[in-house]
C-alpha cells in the first residue's frame, strides 16, 4: 500500500521535479524563471488541443508515443522507491526493464522515421547510435551490481539489505558507478552536455528533432514520457545514493525525496555550467562513461567481495 | 581509505590516457603524485617522524616542484594539445582497461610475501607503471612522454611500498632525486627541440639522422 502511494505521488510530482531543474537554470542565468507548475499548465494546454496527424504518416505514428509512454510507466513499477517493496518484481527484471526502455525508444525511432522527413531520420540515427553506447555502459553497471548480489532483480539490489548503497563504507567503487549512472542519465534523457532539450530546428539536435511532427495530446504524452523517464533514471541513481536509517524507518522516505531533488538540482547545475558538446565529442563522452563503469566493475570483481 | 586512494590513482591513469590537453594532463599527474605520496600515511602501521618527513618531501617534489616546472615549460613552448597521437584516445582508454584487467590477473598469480593487507596495491602499481610506458610509446609530443615517465615512477613507488619496509626510504629518495634532475634536463631538451623545430614532436627528430 505504502509503495503504491509512493509510486503515484512520484508520478504526479514528476513534472514538478523537472520544473525545479528549469528554476535552477533560471537562477544561474540571473532570471526569475517560470512558475514551478509550468509543466502542468503546458500539459493541460496540450491535452485540450485536437490531434493533427500528417497525411504521410501511418498507424505506427499514432500508436508509437503511446507504447513509449506505456513502457516507461511499466518500468517504473519495478523500482523499489525508498527501499519499499516494488509493485512488480521477478528474477531478471532488470534486463526486462532495460529492454522495455529500448522498446520504447524503438517506437520513438520508428515513429520519427514514419513521417518521411529526412530531418527526423537524421535525429533517429543519432539517437540510436548514442543510446546504443549508453546502453552498454548501463549493462556494465548492472554487471557490477550483479557481483554484489548474485540476483538480477532491482528489488533485491536496493530493497531491504544495505549492500548496494554508497554510504556503506566498504563499497568504495560505488561512487564511480554513481558518476557513471549520472552520465548515463544525462545521455538517455538528452540533457545538456549531450543534447539540448531547449533547442528546436537546429541541425545538431538529437532527441527533439524526432518529435517535431507530434502535436496536441501526442506531444503531451511525449512530454509526460520524458518526465517519467527522467524520474526513472534519477530514482535509480537515488536508490544507490540515498542515506538509509535502518529498516522500515519513516525517515527513509524523507531522505529519498531529498536525494531525488538534489539529483534534479545537480542536473540543473550541470546544464547551467556546461555548454553542449560538439556532436563528434559525444561518442568520446560515452566511451568515458563506459570505461568508468567498466573500471568500477573490475575493481568490484577483484576486491570488493 | 587506502583502497579509495588507489582507485583514484588508477582512475587518474585512465584520465591521462583519455585526455588530449597537455595542461590537464599536468594537473592530473600532479594530483596522482599527491595521492601516491600520501598513501604511506594510510598503509604504514606505525608512523614515525622519518616517515612523515619522507612523505612531505615526496609530496613537495611529486605534486608541486615537477608539475610547476612542467607548467612553465608548457608556457614557454606554446603547444597546448596533442594533435596526432599514435594510438587514439578512445583506444588508449580501452587499452588502459585491458592493462588493469591483466595486472589484476598477474597480481593474483604472483604470491608475494606482502606485509600489507592491501591486495590492490600490487595491481595498481603494475597498472600505473605499464600505462606510463604505454604513454611514452603512444604519444608523439615530448612533454607527454615526460609525463609518462613520471607516471611510471609513480608505479615504481607503489610497487616499492609493497616490497620495502620504510627503512628503505633512502632508495626512494635516490630515485626521486634522479627523477627531478631528469625532468629538469628534459625541460631544457624540450626547450631546445622547440627552438630548433618550432614543435616538440619527437618524430621530427628523425631528420637528424644520417642518410
Amino acid at each position: 500500500m505504502k509503495s503504491l502511494i509512493l509510486f503515484l505521488t512520484l508520478i504526479v510530482l514528476a513534472p514538478l521535479f523537472s520544473a525545479i531543474m528549469l528554476k535552477i537554470k533560471a537562477f544561474f542565468a540571473g532570471k526569475k524563471g517560470i512558475p514551478l507548475l509550468i509543466n502542468y499548465y503546458t500539459l493541460i494546454k496540450l491535452i485540450q488541443k485536437t490531434s493533427v496527424y500528417s497525411i504521410s504518416t501511418s498507424q505506427i505514428f499514432q500508436v508509437g508515443y503511446l507504447i513509449t509512454l506505456a513502457t516507461t510507466l511499466t518500468s517504473l513499477l519495478f523500482l523499489p522507491f525508498s527501499g519499499l517493496p516494488p509493485l512488480l518484481s521477478f528474477n531478471g527484471d532488470i534486463i526486462f526493464v532495460l529492454y522495455l526502455m529500448s522498446l520504447g525508444k524503438f517506437f520513438t525511432l520508428i515513429s520519427a522515421m514514419d513521417t518521411g522527413s529526412s530531418f527526423e531520420g537524421l535525429g533517429a540515427s543519432r539517437e540510436a547510435f548514442f543510446s546504443f553506447l549508453a546502453e552498454s555502459a548501463f549493462f556494465m553497471v548492472i554487471i557490477s551490481f550483479f557481483w554484489f548480489d548474485e540476483k538480477l532483480s532491482i528489488a533485491s539490489y536496493f530493497m531491504a539489505n544495505n549492500k548496494i548503497n554508497v554510504w556503506n563504507n566498504y563499497n568504495f567503487p560505488l561512487p564511480l558507478v554513481g558518476i557513471s549512472l549520472f552520465l548515463i542519465l544525462l545521455t538517455e534523457n538528452s540533457r545538456v552536455p549531450i543534447d539540448d532539450p531547449a533547442t528546436h530546428l537546429e541541425l545538431t539536435m538529437i532527441h527533439e528533432v524526432m518529435i517535431l511532427d507530434h502535436s496536441g495530446p501526442a506531444l503531451a504524452f511525449i512530454y509526460i514520457n520524458s518526465y517519467l523517464k527522467l524520474l526513472f533514471f534519477s530514482s535509480f541513481l537515488t536508490l544507490l545514493l540515498f542515506p538509509r536509517f535502518g529498516l522500515d524507518n519513516k525517515w527513509n522516505i524523507a531522505s529519498f525525496y531529498i536525494t531525488l531533488i538534489c539529483i534534479y538540482i545537480s542536473i540543473g547545475i550541470t546544464e547551467s555550467i556546461m555548454a553542449r558538446f560538439k556532436l563528434n565529442k559525444v561518442p568520446k563522452f560515452l566511451v568515458i562513461t563506459f570505461s568508468l563503469a567498466t573500471f568500477a566493475t573490475i575493481i568490484i570483481m577483484g576486491f570488493a567481495r | 581509505m587506502s583502497n579509495l586512494i588507489l582507485t583514484l590513482t588508477v582512475l587518474m591513469v585512465l584520465f591521462c590516457l583519455g585526455s588530449s590537453r597537455l595542461l590537464s594532463i599536468i594537473y592530473l599527474i600532479a594530483f596522482q603524485g599527491f595521492l601516491v605520496s600520501v598513501l604511506p600515511f594510510f598503509i604504514n602501521d606505525k608512523i614515525t617522524i622519518s616517515v612523515i618527513l619522507f612523505i612531505l618531501v615526496t609530496l613537495l617534489i611529486k605534486s608541486f616542484l615537477i608539475p610547476i616546472f612542467l607548467y612553465f615549460v608548457m608556457k614557454r613552448i606554446t603547444i597546448k594539445r596533442e594533435i596526432e597521437p599514435i594510438i587514439g584516445y578512445n583506444g588508449s582508454v580501452f587499452l588502459g582497461l585491458i592493462i588493469i584487467i591483466i595486472s589484476i590477473f598477474i597480481g593474483n598469480k604472483f604470491n608475494f610475501h606482502i606485509n600489507h593487507h592491501n591486495t590492490f596495491l600490487f595491481p595498481a602499481g603494475i597498472t600505473t607503471l605499464t600505462s606510463g610506458i604505454f604513454l611514452i610509446i603512444a604519444r608523439k609530443k615530448a612533454i607527454t612522454q615526460v609525463i609518462g615517465y613520471l607516471m611510471m615512477e609513480n608505479g615504481i613507488y607503489l610497487l616499492g611500498l609493497i616490497l620495502s619496509n620504510h627503512n628503505l626510504n633512502i632508495i626512494e629518495f635516490g630515485i626521486l632525486l634522479d627523477l627531478l634532475v631528469g625532468v629538469m634536463l628534459m625541460g631544457i631538451v624540450l626547450h631546445n627541440i622547440n627552438k630548433t623545430f618550432d614543435d616538440i614532436d619527437t618524430t621530427l627528430l628523425k631528420s637528424l639522422r644520417d642518410l
